[in-house]
């Protein structure tokens, strides 16, 4: 009888495992069908973006405008990024979704921008709470906490730089805008975008659902915006999952270098790449908390990491843009990746700058680890209390 | 590097990059046994081995924390499901740079002015020493095997066990010799390294094929083959 290598033989699991294992491996997936089945998923999820858009076009202007009326206050559209990613704990989701909104007339470009500063922020809560699995050991609790909160204190520090100046000058939107002009054409203009006309039949198809179970006017376009939001988190969801499975070895491989021999602008490019690779900047980061915790990673290299995966996540966007009628909704996308580019140049390219998130967070994690509620408190409060009163008062 | 993310796959299982460099480890350990022991057993001057053996051993410590590191990736990419696996060579990896430094323990000896050329104990522990050294040879060989016989772990354990035996009992007839203590205690911790390396060894090929929870245990824990 022959016993088999460290792979196969250490612990044997309990029986409860074996079978989770032997399903396993009844339905690994063949590589090329897992492909495929992501293809179809982004086609589903680019029908999900279009019927958001025609469920909100259903609705009647004065529905819209109500609807929408709380996004008027930047400081308010801020904080509805920020709730509405932490919600869905996806900041492709919610960046969708808004250029889905942006695409059906209901929410402009201006209203939008602030938006997915705040989906950006709100991005971050997945991997703070993914470091909170460490409280219990302090030093590496210490190490986790910083590694996550650096995304915060970047797009924090991002927004009150950013938020600022494109309220007063528009620098975001606008080189969004000039970019978006270059490629599809005008603001205003209807954009014939092939992508639009392939998920057409299938948003009909939910349009006659709804009619036909006897639904109208703003009820039936609440129900197509409700199952628009499903098919768009279904579809990132299982992108995500699939994605993983499929770029796991690349990804363990890319690291591994990065570890070895890589400095701050490959980890940014690995950022990046993982990042578009999984669909998703939390799945990222999140792979990076236990690094950083057991000490494999330092702060410093963790932190171009996950601003890499701060751009690679506008994607989705981008993606989703592709389903959309108006040239707006590319715009607000590409305000998602411009507002990163520029952070980066500021916050990482500036040595001076560069050190300010840094510090912020090795500062923070110290007192967490001083005070471990406090660490709580911070989730709470950043990610939902203050959100919530900016909505209350200012929406 | 960056292309390293777009680079196929290579085709080695997962773990196939680490049980290669394991090997390597445990070839640089031996390396440093027999330049150590050579020092120790022969008219060879220390200082012509010292630096190697010593570059040796961090070749070996800066190759066990980067496996250690990979192993962390590896979990943190993949999740738990292969973490018996990564706790099974993280002990692997452990065993094989203790190996190293017991190496480096033997090469301290002779540093320290100790020799055991030309006692009468040297020309036995020439042979002896020739016989562990070949089984760091078995051990690498078993570690590259994808299937380990059970007939083959069980001869190679049972001679390690035959080894560390006759390695105590050395060093208990020392405990009690009549000879200088200068001449018998220098002995007594060169047999106690051997014992250890031996050890060790086993360590290495059970660690490969045992349960981690029951690795460096016999007869339902109450045997510890590692003290």
């Amino acid at each position: 009888m022959a016993r088999g290598r460290l792979r196969a033989a250490n612990v044997p699991p309990p029986v409860s495992d074996n079978t989770v294992t032997e399903a396993a491996k009844r339905f690994e997936m063949p590589g090329p069908v897992r492909s495929a089945l992501v293809l179809g998923l982004i086609y589903i999820f680019l029908v999900g973006v279009s019927s958001l858009e025609a469920g909100i076009k259903i609705m009647g202007q004065d529905t819209q405008e109500s609807l929408f009326s709380a996004a008027g206050n930047p400081i308010a559209a801020l904080c509805i990024g920020i709730l509405g990613t932490v919600l869905v704990q996806s900041s492709s989701a919610s960046t969708s979704v808004i250029v889905g909104l942006v695409a059906s007339g209901a929410l402009g470009v201006d209203d939008a921008v602030p938006m997915v500063m705040g989906a950006n922020i709100g991005t971050t809560v997945t991997n703070t709470l993914v470091s909170l699995g460490h409280i219990r050991q302090s030093a590496e609790f210490r190490r986790a906490f910083a590694a996550a909160t650096v995304h915060d204190f970047f797009n924090v520090l991002a927004v009150t730089i950013l938020l600022p100046v494109e309220l007063a000058t528009g620098l975001i939107s606008n080189t969004a805008e000039w970019i978006s002009e270059r490629l599809v054409g005008s603001a205003g203009t209807e954009w014939k975008s092939p992508i639009k006309a392939w998920v057409k039949e299938p948003v009909s198809w939910i349009k006659d659902l709804w009619d036909a179970l006897g639904t109208s006017g703003n009820v039936q376009g609440i129900f197509v915006v409700i199952t628009g939001l499903i098919i768009i988190l279904l579809a990132l969801t299982f992108i995500t999952r699939n994605m993983r499975q499929l770029v796991a070895d690349r990804v363990e491989r890319s690291v591994n270098a990065m570890l070895s021999r890589g400095g701050g602008t490959v980890a940014l490019v690995l950022g990046l790449l993982i990042t578009i690779a999984v669909q998703s900047s939390s799945i990222t980061t999140s792979i990076l908390i236990p690094l950083a915790g057991a000490g494999v990673i330092a702060l410093r290299n963790a932190y171009p990491v996950t601003l890499g995966a701060n751009v690679g996540t506008t994607i989705t966007a981008l993606l989703a843009s592709l389903a959309a009628s108006s040239p707006e909704s590319l715009t607000v996308a590409l305000a998602h990746t411009t507002f990163n580019v520029i952070g980066i140049f500021l916050l990482y390219i500036i040595p001076i700058a560069r050190d300010v998130p840094i510090y912020g967070a090795e500062k923070l994690a110290d007192l967490a680890v001083e005070r471990r509620t406090m660490a709580v408190a911070y989730v709470a409060v950043a990610f939902i209390v203050l959100p919530l009163i900016g909505i209350a008062l200012l929406g | 590097m960056v292309l390293e993310f777009f680079r196929g796959s290579s085709g080695d299982g997962e773990f196939e990059h680490i049980i290669t460099r394991s090997i390597a480890m445990l070839a640089d350990a031996r390396h440093s046994f027999d330049l150590a022991t050579l020092a120790l057993l022969t008219k060879a001057e220390p200082g012509t081995v010292a630096e190697d053996i010593r570059q040796t051993d961090e070749r070996i410590n800066l190759a066990e924390q980067e496996l250690r590191s990979e192993l962390v990736v590896h979990v943190s990419v993949k999740g738990g499901a292969d973490i018996g696996t990564v706790l099974g060579f993280t002990l692997l990896l452990k065993k094989i740079e203790r190996i190293g430094d017991q190496a480096k323990n033997i090469l301290e000896l002779s540093e320290n002015n100790v020799t055991l050329a030309g006692t009468p104990e040297a020309e036995g522990l020439l042979a002896e020493r020739s016989v562990l050294s070949s089984l760091f040879a078995e051990a690498g060989e078993l570690l590259a095997t994808s299937e380990v016989e059970d007939a083959a772990l069980d001869d190679f354990g049972s001679r390690i066990d035959e080894l560390t035996a006759r390695y105590q009992a050395e060093i208990d007839g020392f405990m009690s010799s009549d000879r200088p203590g200068r001449e018998v205690v220098p002995l007594a911790i060169y047999y106690r390294y051997l014992r250890r390396i031996a050890a060790n060894l086993l360590g290495v090929v059970r660690t490969s094929s045992d349960p981690v929870p029951h690795l460096d245990y016999l007869e339902d824990g109450t045997v510890d083959t590692d003290d």
